[in-house]
């Protein structure tokens, strides 16, 4: 690494280093001291267990995963991806082993490790900001900033179902179910491996089989795993919502 | 004011700030606090960051790359701030605050409309809280791009991960303790998704298995009753003003050594 060696060229700490944090820490105290000047941070009424708001929302940080339970079983929305995220987190310097590009920002090196996550970030993200801005009463969706009838935080019509949408809702035959995580999962770890075997007529084939070789076995399904569950979440979001699976396999211990 | 201290004064005539700089300075008192003088030559600059206590961390030379602004974005360490920021002003709200059911939201109201400065107290707890699961999502962001985690700092990654966590769960459970309308039901949502974990959540799949049940699942572990109450808010409490920010000290005086073990991310 060039900052190992020893004519990389370096500068004293004192002044150059101690002024940036400095500064850094002047800026911040400003910006959080005036901020809170102006802004308030939010109060609501005392705790009250018998005045159930609707909806009742999640900490900006945790609304994409309540965002997800519109689409998974709790314990899949709750507990095993937020799990599987942070365990997918850990993994990746043990998959990602090549030494190059590293202390630059890489981009033609490593195209698909900054694809693959540059989109989770930005699912996280945009789960977040839908689940904040455009869910209502009834976690159903709404216009962020208007003010609607229904009376803001308490659903105020006892007769009409909470979940209206619930009840157009359907679930995948098992067997076709049943086919389409295996076809899913199966396809997605071994296309890539036929692909390979066309790398002399295509170039991503090519590119591909090379990456492989680097990788090996483990560390490609690891990752493939990880890829593969990840686009499996984007899947259930857009099968629910453009053919109205709630479930697309069921069991009597659990569904998917 | 270092133009007229006797270094740099040469042969002109120190002025009333010299002067004064000179009595304060000049003397075995303030050398036992201060032992390197101001750091002007390359000598006592190394000894002022390697003497120095809250400068040690630091290295004593760094790399110029790692110096860039857009290279760092100055995420962890802004990070490392809010977290010091939060523990001043977490500490100052402790004096005014009871984790009490049916007193915690006369605190709060307390802190807004009688403690003096309370109100901002408060908001500088709560903005800055937010902002640092902001800055830690960002640093670990940056850290990624910037091909950071790559060996040898595989594990430090992984620390990283942790602290990520340790954050969130700071905020989680800082969120329950104003003990109004806003916190009560996001952590109720939280902790029931706790309930439906598989096998140790009564609500979750096989939870027969092991005879999970409301009363003795991983949820009624965490909130200490079948439903949000006095239980869960001093629990809340104590895992957000005593437990985690323990853990959080550890794993943030290991991240930082491993940092300078390791040094800089810098090009091949």
């Amino acid at each position: 690494m060039l900052s190992n060696k020893p004519d990389y060229p370096r500068v004293p700490s004192w002044p150059y280093f101690i002024w940036i944090v400095f500064l850094s820490i002047i800026l911040i105290t400003i910006v959080v001291w005036g901020v809170s000047f102006i802004v308030d941070a939010p109060l609501e009424e005392e705790a009250a267990w018998a005045v159930t708001p609707n909806p009742a929302k999640a900490p900006w940080y945790f609304i994409g995963l309540q965002e997800l339970l519109v689409y998974f079983d709790p314990w899949i929305a709750g507990v095993v991806l937020p799990t599987q995220i942070l365990v997918g987190l850990m993994l990746i310097p043990y998959v990602d082993v090549s030494p190059h590009a590293q202390g630059r920002y890489g981009w033609k090196d490593r195209k698909f490790a900054v694809s693959f996550f540059s989109f989770g970030l930005f699912l996280w993200f945009a789960l977040i900001a839908v689940g904040q801005w455009f869910r209502g009463p009834s976690w159903e969706f709404y216009w962020p900033y208007f003010d609607y009838p229904l009376g803001g935080n308490v659903w105020t019509y006892p007769g009409v179902p909470l979940k209206m949408t619930t009840a157009m809702l359907g679930n995948m035959p098992n067997w076709l179910g049943a086919i389409s995580i295996i076809v899913f999962f199966i396809g997605g770890m071994t296309l890539p491996l036929l692909f390979m075997r066309v790398s002399d007529s295509f170039k991503l084939a090519a590119i591909f089989k090379d990456y492989f070789k680097k990788l090996g076995i483990i560390r490609y399904c690891i990752i493939q795993i990880h890829v593969l569950l990840m686009l499996g979440v984007v899947g259930k979001v857009l099968l629910r919502l453009t053919f109205g699976y709630k479930y697309i396999f069921t069991t009597p211990w659990f569904h998917i | 004011m270092s133009k007229a201290s006797p270094e740099h004064g040469g042969d002109r005539k120190p002025g009333v700030i010299g002067t004064v700089w000179k009595l304060v300075t000049n003397n075995f008192i303030f050398r036992t606090v201060f032992r390197t003088g101001f750091p002007d030559t390359m000598l006592k600059r190394m000894a002022v960051m390697r003497s120095s206590f809250l400068m040690h961390i630091l290295p004593t030379k760094v790399g110029v790359h790692g110096l860039k602004l857009y290279y760092t974005w100055c995420m962890g360490g802004i990070t490392f701030f809010l977290f010091l920021l939060l523990t001043l002003t977490g500490v100052l709200l402790m004096f005014y605050y009871i984790p009490e059911e049916h007193r915690a939201y006369n605190d709060m109201k307390d802190l807004l409309y009688m403690v003096p400065y309370g109100r901002i107290l408060r908001n500088m707890h709560r903005w800055g809280a937010h902002a640092m699961v902001f800055t830690v999502i960002l640093h670990m962001a940056r850290v990624f791009y910037t091909g950071s985690y790559k060996t040898p700092r595989q594990f430090n990654w992984v620390v990283g991960v942790l602290l990520l966590t340790i954050t969130l769960l700071l905020s989680f459970t800082g969120y329950l303790l104003p003990w109004d309308q806003l916190g009560f039901w996001a952590v109720t949502v939280g902790t029931n998704m706790a309930g439906a974990t598989p096998f140790i959540g009564f609500e979750g799949p096989f939870s027969e298995l092991l005879g999970a049940q409301i009363d003795n699942d991983i949820r009624f572990a965490m909130i200490g009753g079948t439903r949000i109450g006095a239980n869960a808010l001093i629990r809340a409490y104590v895992w957000h003003c005593v437990g985690l920010p323990l853990i959080a000290s550890g794993l943030i005086l290991f991240h930082f050594y491993r940092v300078r073990k390791d040094g800089f991310s810098g090009p091949l």
